[in-house]
């Protein structure tokens, strides 16, 4: 019971950072927003951690976040993340993906997939292509499988450090 | 719990996520551009925590500022001096030229009205999706913001317009640029009248200009109509960059809008709607 409420406050303390950073990122330069997704990353990092059950609801918490935050349909995003919090923790356990690049390559699939059914989603919701024409978010993979694996990698170091 | 149940349970879950996503998704299609229940208490929750981090950003980068900027103060002191001397000798024979083309009453007239059909804002995060499409700004309901109010920049040029969901003290803002946003304009010049709406890129087009429309130059300044009964007429939106006429029906015509992103840290909000300006 007590470790479920430290995996509750910890994501809880990690969508709030998301947010933070998102609020930040978009004040200091916009297009900033659409380079890396604060929200992506939290999710993959803790459905690695946790597994694929805390990756879909985190992804539904996170998901929700961002529609609120964004005009169009409320949910798209919600859907896109929590089946991205569900995937990444589950291929997660199945293959081995500790060493950096791998890491690298895992959540850059993750995130790319992520965009690509919120894509479909949006084009299916709308009737229209893709919600950004700027070519700024295929950067979005790229740019949060890095800052993920450097996360991961991290979190592996402190991991390993401790006595 | 019963064995098979357990051993699905991370499957159930996800398939109650994704149902309960997809009704989510469903209940909206009658709304239309309405925000749910659920989205608007959301935004409520989080906006505040929004316009903290804004806070804090806001603070920390002016104190930043503010001791890199006595470095040189007083040789930029000496020039304000300078400049506020000009200024006020202008400022004195533009107000004795408005006098004269104008009764002073009037003038005040004008000022107070001004004065209490604006509401400056400042902006407190964009869109977490795209940041083209919208921005949050740090006045609500409680500061007599309402849905389909027009928000200009400092220039007073046309920024969007307030859109649902509308917190206690923040407000969410349609921007221009937005796909789904449309503005009925007219060019300054040739007279040409159009709608305007987002590309989704930071640009916007001007729609539904018939390529047999004669006139349409680039450099053009566009400018609200009023026709779309929610903007006040006579606000400027933004420049024609390119006009393109082809074998389609209608025109080609690529508008820059007058705000610039990285200014928009304060915006004013029209706090009378068209309704009752007019």
């Amino acid at each position: 019971m007590r470790d479920i409420l430290k995996d509750i406050l910890e994501a809880a303390a990690a969508v709030l950072a998301a947010f933070l950073l998102y609020s930040l990122a978009g004040r200091a330069y916009p297009p900033l927003v659409l380079v890396f997704n604060a929200f992506s990353l939290v999710v993959i990092v803790f459905s690695v951690w946790k597994g694929e059950l805390f990756g879909a609801v985190l992804g539904t918490a996170c998901g929700l976040l961002q529609d609120s935050f964004s005009l169009g349909v409320f949910g798209v995003a919600g859907l896109s993340k929590t089946l991205l919090g569900y995937l990444a923790g589950y291929v997660s356990r199945k293959m081995q993906i500790g060493p950096s690049f791998r890491n690298f390559v895992f959540i850059f699939v993750c995130a790319a997939g992520e965009l690509a059914v919120w894509t479909l989603l949006y084009a299916l919701v709308f009737s229209r292509k893709m919600a950004s024409g700027s070519a700024l978010v295929l950067f979005q993979p790229l740019v949060t499988a890095a800052l993920g694996s450097a996360l991961l990698g991290l979190a592996r170091r402190l991991e390993a450090a401790k006595p | 719990m019963p064995p098979f149940l357990k051993e699905r349970k991370n499957v159930i879950v996800l398939g109650v996520l994704v149902f309960a996503h997809l009704v989510l998704i469903s209940v909206q299609v009658p709304l239309g551009a309405e925000r749910t229940l659920f989205d608007k208490a959301v935004f409520a929750f989080f906006a505040p925590v929004q316009r903290a981090a804004a806070g804090i950003a806001a603070s920390v980068s002016g104190s930043w500022k503010g001791f890199f900027g006595l470095r040189g103060v007083r040789a930029e002191n000496q020039k304000l001096l300078k400049e506020i001397f000009f200024a006020r000798q202008e400022n004195f024979f533009l107000r004795e030229r408005l006098r004269f083309l104008q009764g002073e009453a009037k003038i005040r007239e004008n000022l107070a009205v001004l004065r209490k059909t604006f509401v400056a804002a400042r902006v407190i995060g964009l869109d977490a999706s795209d940041p083209f499409k919208s921005l949050v700004i740090n006045r609500g309901a409680a500061d007599g913001v309402r849905a389909n109010m027009a928000v200009c920049d400092r220039s007073g040029n046309l920024v969007g317009r307030v859109v649902e969901p509308v917190a206690f003290r923040e407000a969410t803002v349609q921007l221009i640029t937005d796909p789904e946003a449309g503005v009925s304009v007219v060019s300054g010049t040739d007279r040409i009248v159009g709608v305007l709406a987002g590309d989704a890129g930071g640009g916007c087009r001007l729609r539904y200009v018939m390529s047999t429309t004669p006139g349409g130059q680039e450099g053009e300044a566009l400018l609200t109509t009023g026709f779309d009964r929610l903007f006040p007429p006579g606000i400027r939106v933004g420049r024609i960059d390119s006009v393109v006429t082809d074998a389609s029906l209608f025109k080609t015509i690529r508008v820059a809008p007058f705000f610039r992103f990285n200014d928009l840290d304060q915006v004013a909000v029209i706090t009378e709607r068209f309704e009752e300006l007019f």
